[in-house]
């Protein structure tokens, strides 16, 4: 808590320090007695400060709700802004599929994942496409309408 | 893995968890720890824990071996010296002699901190210090220890000073605190 430039604020915050660090050490009876004396009620001070406390996690709540509302409208409007992607043929990527078992230059792993073709299902055969896409294995066909 | 990782620290469940197990001795300790940090700034000790509480369930992370009041302690201190890091740099739109095309006036924030809200603060500042130290004009030791707190003297260094042995200096440090909550049950008010 210190003070640039301000020597005085500086000695009070000192002060608060020490007078915390009494605090923080106090047993709780002394605690206690100390704030009856200065004419407080314990036990309905406690229910106060619950009830504050719930009050925070409310509001932090709404607040976290607020920020997830305002990111999922995010995700919409860029939704609607996106392009409708174009039907794959799924003859022709079935086709393709065929084509890198067949490449004796494809890696083994593609090999191995295209040997299957005839018992995927047409999302696997698009999924697994789109992965081999992404790996660069065989470029993009416009008429697949594939990324 | 570094060290930092291997920390176990508290969900937020476990966080709010123990905030609602908290005793009425410990929420006494809160208020008055509370009470302290607000002491003298435009701050109200409700606020401060209530800002230490969303700190506590949104952003912070708790160790799991650290007492959540000390935990709590540590927050209301790090809001005290933010609030007080904010008004020193903050910013303020000065006039300049400087025009724009149209040939109006162009206004841009000052980096510097307000030179009057500076003054204001420091003579804010020394006129609690006056007060606090005048509560204890009758009690010399009392006012050597708290004028020892304000200049960053030790226990060791109080006691010796004082010459009062280790029962006497605690209870004159209950004293201090005694009075000071009696003076001011609602804070500073000049």
């Amino acid at each position: 808590m210190s003070a640039n430039n301000n020597p005085e604020r500086e000695a009070l915050d000192r002060l608060a320090d020490s007078l915390i660090d009494d605090i923080l050490n106090a047993s709780d009876e002394e605690i206690l007695e100390e704030f009856r004396e200065d004419g407080g009620d314990p036990e309905q001070h406690a229910a106060e400060m619950l009830a504050l406390f719930e009050k925070s996690v409310m509001t932090a709540n709404k607040r976290r709700l607020a920020e997830a509302a305002a990111a999922a409208a995010v995700d919409r409007a860029a939704a609607v802004s996106r392009p409708p992607t174009p039907p794959i043929d799924i003859d022709e990527a079935r086709r393709r599929l065929r084509a890198v078992r067949a490449n004796p230059n494809a890696p083994e792993k593609l090999t191995l994942a295209a040997r299957n073709e005839s018992e995927l299902s047409d999302a696997d055969i698009i999924s697994l496409m789109e992965d081999i896409f992404e790996l660069g294995a065989t470029p993009p066909d416009d008429s697949l309408g594939t990324p | 893995m570094s060290s930092q990782a291997a920390i176990a620290v508290l969900s937020r469940d476990e966080i709010q968890l123990a905030i609602r197990s908290l005793t009425s001795a410990q929420w006494a300790r809160l208020k008055a720890v509370a009470k302290r940090f607000a002491f003298g700034r435009p701050i109200d000790p409700n606020d401060l824990l209530q800002e230490a509480f969303l700190r506590a369930i949104d952003s912070r992370q708790c160790p799991a071996d650290v007492d959540v009041v000390m935990f709590l302690v540590g927050i209301m201190r790090s809001v005290v010296s933010g609030e007080a890091e904010k008004a020193r740099n903050r910013p303020t739109v000065v006039m300049s002699a400087v025009v724009d095309e149209q040939g109006e006036p162009v206004d841009y924030p000052d980096p510097s901190p307000s030179v009057e809200e500076d003054l204001i603060d420091k003579e804010n500042a020394m006129l609690i210090r006056r007060s606090v130290l005048a509560l204890f004009d009758d009690d010399p030791d009392a006012r050597v220890i708290v004028e020892g707190d304000m200049d960053g003297w030790s226990a060791d260094e109080l006691r010796t000073y004082t010459g009062l042995d280790k029962t006497a200096y605690d209870s004159k440090r209950k004293l201090i605190r005694r009075r000071l909550n009696k003076t001011y049950p609602e804070g500073w008010k000049p």
